[in-house]
């Protein structure tokens, strides 16, 4: 028999407590499926990481296996769009195990939080990671105010 | 430069610490007469953080990535990874004569057959 309100309390708690557990657990096993692109939507396929450096903004992709002429990038205002193309040739002679990386054509575009001054864009590809480093448009940097 | 001071951090931003996630790497497998060649996506992991083991029939890749971060982020969709996996070889591999090479954040590894492994014509000799 339940005697006193704080014995309640105290029961909900705990189970609050085991919720939090098997969050982070099916986290834990989401993560680990994190970059196998099989099962994935691709609308957000290469994946990209965009950092505001004040002047300019960086742009970062995922793009393995994929050689620079085969990639193209166009500006227009704050439009950015990366498209490509990845042809998955089987190397001269050798017969097929194990496929998992097949041929991709993607396009990815964005919408960049300020305009860019598309004749300053600088691109390299490193790794298999494309970076874009996009300087602000004069309108769109940041200004420092000072108080008369 | 001192408009460096004017960028926004968002909240969470700094001093978030991060979990390293650990991620399989997509992998093709090709074979012919005299290699097995394996070819593992890696995007952004350089030469030295590759560690490539064969051990008894064990080969085992590892890769660390760091994205760098900083300044404000805007949207980030991947960050610090380590890629791992393992496939079992055949004996027969070439242990010593395996080599691999890293390009446009692929790992290429060629694992030669040894001698005795690779097929052969057997001639009849004449009666």
């Amino acid at each position: 028999m339940i005697t006193r309100w704080s014995d309640i309390d105290r029961m909900f708690e705990a189970m609050g407590l085991l919720r939090g557990r098997l969050d982070s657990m099916y986290d834990d096993f989401d993560r680990s499926f994190g970059s196998d692109p099989g099962w994935r939507l691709t609308g957000n396929y290469p994946r990209t990481n965009m950092f505001d450096k004040g002047d300019y903004l960086e742009l970062t992709a995922e793009i393995p296996g994929i050689a620079k002429n085969d990639l193209n990038i166009k500006i227009q205002g704050n439009y950015l769009e990366i498209s490509g193309t990845r042809s998955a040739s089987v190397p001269e002679g050798y017969s097929v195990h194990r496929r998992e990386r097949g041929s991709t054509s993607f396009t990815r575009s964005f919408s960049l939080p300020a305009d860019i001054d598309a004749n300053k864009v600088t691109a390299t590809l490193t790794d298999g990671i494309l970076t874009l480093s996009l300087p602000k448009a004069e309108a769109a940097k940041p200004r420092q105010i000072t108080i008369n | 430069m001192e408009s460096k001071n004017l960028q926004t951090k968002e909240k969470g931003a700094v001093g978030t610490p991060r979990k390293v996630q650990s991620v399989m790497p997509l992998v093709d497998i090709f074979e012919n007469d005299d290699e097995i060649l394996l070819h593992a996506e890696m995007p952004g992991v350089t030469k030295d953080a590759v560690k490539i083991n064969i051990d008894n029939g064990n080969l085992s890749l590892f890769g660390m990535r760091k994205a760098g971060r900083d300044g404000a982020p805007s949207w980030e969709e991947f960050g610090d990874v380590e890629f791992q996996r393992a496939f079992a070889v055949p004996q027969n591999i070439d242990v010593a004569k395996v080599k691999a090479e890293l390009k446009d954040g692929i790992l290429c590894l060629h694992l030669p057959k040894s001698e005795s492994a690779k097929p052969k014509t057997i001639e009849i000799s004449g009666s």
